[in-house]
């Protein structure tokens, strides 16, 4: 190795640092400052690390919030979701991957468009829809649009399906099968890497999204961990920092070890999703 | 292989998504565009006023006007940091040394956690007096730092910044992770030997193979900056202070859902939803005049 590229190389390692430094420490410093007591906030200098480990602040969050009841609210409207959305998408993205049929361009061109469409264009008709089916401070709004096929995972099935050898369809179809015991028997045993995908993609969705629920939960009681910890943090007198990094660390610790056991899956999803 | 053109079979396995579409997407867009037209407060049935919330937004001197500077300043900064930091970072993580593997896994940690979580910490980060950013400024000298989140010159351009830390920085950077992975190697080793440096191979190879996938993020990155704005914005600065980070998506929840006035709210949802079609649009026809596209 010349000199040059063995300087090269230190340069490219220290520049990698420094950014997995810049991306790393809101993460660090939230988890960190999460042990300290409150005290030590206003104690100059900042320290790294906290003087000693403190847990008194989960305590107090556990007795002070309603953490467990917006933790339980989360998992329910994870699970609707992720349910609902591999039952619908699956079998949506089915005939646009396998099957010839009129419209079927028009069809997908359609579904990639509506992937284009912020949500703040139809966010107000959908309220007002939901609110005329009485279902308002329920978790129904944010659930069952999911068991109607979300445009993004009927992308990605229909992805995977593609890359299924035609032969077994046809060998299926020789044996007497039709499309949906092919569907059955065939297609769906051999997608489960797409569909641990999105059910990952979905629960780490759901575990984070705000919006949604901020928009259709009002009751303390059917908020989920993302808007709840909102309120929490605006009904504090003063800003209990403390409590505050501790419940924002809660939050972060489950994506991260589902990032952590997942990854493959989770990254082959989202790279997929520049493949057109 | 089903060739039946005539089945309706194709058609039953996509009733699903059409019913959604009809019910959550598609009557949503022509729900907004006809409630622009009206003055509605939810309370009463709502009154038809021809062009009237048009009018009143593009008014000389209108605060809508200033929602749409600064929606335009957030929207073009945040996609050009977005995407440079992604494509920079893609880079990085191409480049022919170990570790990269745990580098990318630090990349993209962020994107996976939920913002809300992240903007707790970034207002004690950049708290003017507790801030660990204020306190290394003050070893380069500057005893005050500023008041990040509350200074109406500097808030905007945190709030662009903080940007690299979304799930959509994240997805870019994968996504241009794996199309850098794509570009041949003989093309590299090619202009080696015809004696081009880096840059030149960048310029020269790697951005113009890449670059559909960069007109892809592109598109995606300008429609994501538009929804995340809002859940990176609301809890950090409410559109303050004053209205300095007052995008549209806010002002949109603000107007819909604080002050119910439904109809003003959907014409600037129709005026958000000509913005992305158009930017869709031209980045679709730039794309197919400049883009290079393997024969």
């Amino acid at each position: 190795m010349s000199i040059k590229t063995f300087i090269l190389k230190i340069l490219t390692y220290t520049l990698m640092i420094v950014i997995a430094i810049i991306m790393f420490f809101p993460i660090l410093w939230m988890i960190s400052s999460s042990f300290k007591p409150l005290v030590e906030f206003n104690s100059y200098p900042p320290s790294l690390f906290p003087s000693k480990i403190y847990l008194n602040n989960y305590i107090e969050l556990f007795s002070q919030s309603k953490i467990f009841v917006y933790l339980r609210n989360t998992l329910i409207l994870i699970i609707g979701n992720t349910v609902g959305t591999l039952i619908s998408s699956s079998i949506v993205a089915y005939p646009l991957a396998r099957m010839e049929f009129r419209f079927k361009g028009l069809i997908f061109g359609i579904i990639l468009a509506t992937m284009m469409v912020p949500s703040f264009v139809i966010i107000i008709p959908q309220y007002i829809l939901f609110k005329e089916f009485g279902w308002l401070d329920t978790f129904l709004p944010i659930i069952v649009p999911a068991f109607f096929a979300y445009p993004y995972n009927v992308f990605l099935f229909r992805q995977f399906y593609r890359t299924i050898p035609k032969e077994l369809d046809e060998a299926a179809k020789i044996d007497g099968c039709n499309s949906w015991q092919i569907f059955l028997k065939i297609i769906i045993p051999i997608s489960r890497p797409i569909f641990i995908t999105i059910g990952v993609l979905s629960s780490i969705f759901w575990w984070n999204e705000f919006f949604i629920p901020l928009i259709f939960i009002n009751s303390e009681d059917l908020k989920p961990l993302s808007v709840g910890s909102y309120s929490f943090s605006r009904t504090m007198f003063i800003v209990r920092w403390d409590l505050l990094m501790a419940m924002a660390t809660i939050m972060i610790v489950p994506p991260i070890v589902l990032y952590l056991i997942a990854r493959r899956y989770i990254v082959e999803g989202i790279k997929t999703t520049g493949i057109k | 292989m089903n060739v039946d053109k005539k089945s309706v079979v194709p058609y039953l396995y996509i009733t699903p998504w059409i019913i959604g579409f009809i019910l959550f997407t598609g009557g949503p867009i022509i729900a907004t565009i006809l409630l622009s037209f009206t003055k509605w407060d939810l309370i009463t049935p709502p009154v038809w006023i021809g062009f009237s919330n048009f009018i009143r937004m593009f008014k000389v001197g209108s605060e809508f006007w200033w929602i749409i500077r600064v929606t335009l300043l957030f929207t073009i900064f945040s996609v050009i940091i977005s995407i440079s930091w992604a494509l920079f970072t893609a880079i990085l993580l191409n480049q022919k040394i170990r570790g990269t593997n745990i580098f990318s896994f630090f990349y993209f940690a962020p994107a996976v956690v939920p913002l809300i979580a992240l903007t707790f910490v970034f207002q004690l980060i950049l708290n003017k007096e507790l801030g660990i950013i204020n306190y290394f400024l003050s070893f380069i000298g500057i005893k005050e730092g500023p008041n990040w989140l509350m200074d109406k010159n500097l808030v905007l351009w945190v709030v662009t910044v903080l940007c690299i830390y979304t799930y959509f920085t994240g997805q870019m950077m994968l996504i241009f992770d794996s199309a850098l992975k794509e570009v041949p190697k003989e093309l590299y080793e090619a202009a080696e030997i015809d004696g081009a440096n880096s840059i030149d191979k960048f310029f020269k190879i790697t951005l113009p193979y890449i670059s559909p996938i960069l007109f892809f993020n592109l598109v995606t990155a300008t429609i994501n900056s538009l929804n995340t704005s809002f859940t990176l914005i609301y809890p950090l600065t409410a559109g303050g202070p004053g209205r300095a980070t007052q995008v549209i998506s806010l002002d949109i929840y603000n107007n819909a859902f604080k002050n119910f006035r439904m109809g003003y709210a959907c014409a600037e949802a129709v005026i958000l939803f000509i913005i992305t079609v158009i930017v869709s649009l031209l980045q679709f026809k730039i794309s197919k005049k400049w883009v290079y596209y393997e024969a």
